[in-house]
């Protein structure tokens, strides 16, 4: 992305930390008034960046092993993305069934479907060293963020 | 999470984050209720600003105990954030949500509920 503004945090994979990142991550993009003119996206993107994390740590670590992931927020001139790399178990999102909503509510299996619905893009990876590396995209709505004005120091 | 007994009625007020600990905490209180001949619930989300995808299924839990269990539940004060969640997962469908708790009692009281 051009002209992009990239925020890096390493953290253990514990959802101690879900919620301090869930703040910080809301807050961060609160400061752009394309997301947060738009009604109700700084809610979602919230979610989806929750979701997002606490099924890493949940599922990709479940092991006793502690993990880390490295996140990074990288708001562009014309998206938003979320990228979260780890070195936990692999999975294929594609194997992942879509919840069946035709019944009525389901208990389980949102998380993933919940993202899918709220980002643009959700694009995984795994490569040969074992590292899982999550990309969430959101095109941004509305005038492109002046990314030199559009969140303080 | 608050929990308070209003007639026979169960009101749960929970938190202002909502996510799986706190769903796993409002599963455990619905499930201990399981004896009870009737459970009427009212989740109370006036204070919820936040809610996961975990937490959305503690209520689809807590909807299909209380109707097992020959009641209902019902839903109070949710914001509009968590109204557009709702219809996502579709619990706007099966549990009807109120403006505020005494409006949910009073709705006990007259024996409504959603058409199944």
């Amino acid at each position: 992305m051009e002209n992009e503004l990239t925020v890096r945090i390493e953290t253990p994979a514990t959802i101690v930390m879900l919620t301090p990142l869930d703040l910080f991550v809301r807050n961060m993009i609160q400061q752009f008034p394309s997301f947060s003119e738009a009604e109700g996206l700084v809610d979602m993107l919230e979610l989806a960046f929750h979701e997002a994390f606490s099924n890493i740590a949940c599922h990709a670590y479940r092991s006793a092993v502690e993990g880390r992931i490295t996140i990074q927020i990288i708001v562009g001139v014309h998206e938003l993305e979320f990228r979260f790399e780890d070195n936990g178990e692999s999975f294929d999102p594609d194997d992942v069934p879509t919840p069946n909503l035709t019944d009525g509510p389901c208990e389980e299996g949102l998380g993933i479907w919940l993202i899918r619905q709220i980002m643009d893009d959700y694009l995984y990876s795994c490569d040969k060293g074992c590292k899982n590396v999550l990309r969430l995209i959101k095109q941004i709505p509305g005038p492109t963020p002046d990314l030199n004005n559009g969140v303080g120091p | 999470m608050e929990i308070q007994e209003k007639n026979d009625v169960t009101v749960i007020v929970m938190d202002e984050r909502f996510d799986a600990a706190l769903g796993r905490e409002l599963k455990d209180i619905v499930q201990n209720m399981g004896d009870q001949t009737t459970i009427k619930l009212v989740i109370d989300l006036s204070k919820t600003s936040f809610i996961d995808s975990s937490a959305s299924g503690a209520l689809v839990f807590c909807w299909r105990s209380a109707k097992k269990n020959n009641g209902d539940m019902k839903i109070t004060g949710p914001s509009d954030h968590v109204k557009s969640l709702f219809r996502l997962t579709r619990i706007d469908t099966v549990v009807k949500l109120y403006d505020n708790v005494e409006a949910a009692l009073e709705s006990f009281a007259q024996n409504e509920s959603m058409p199944e």
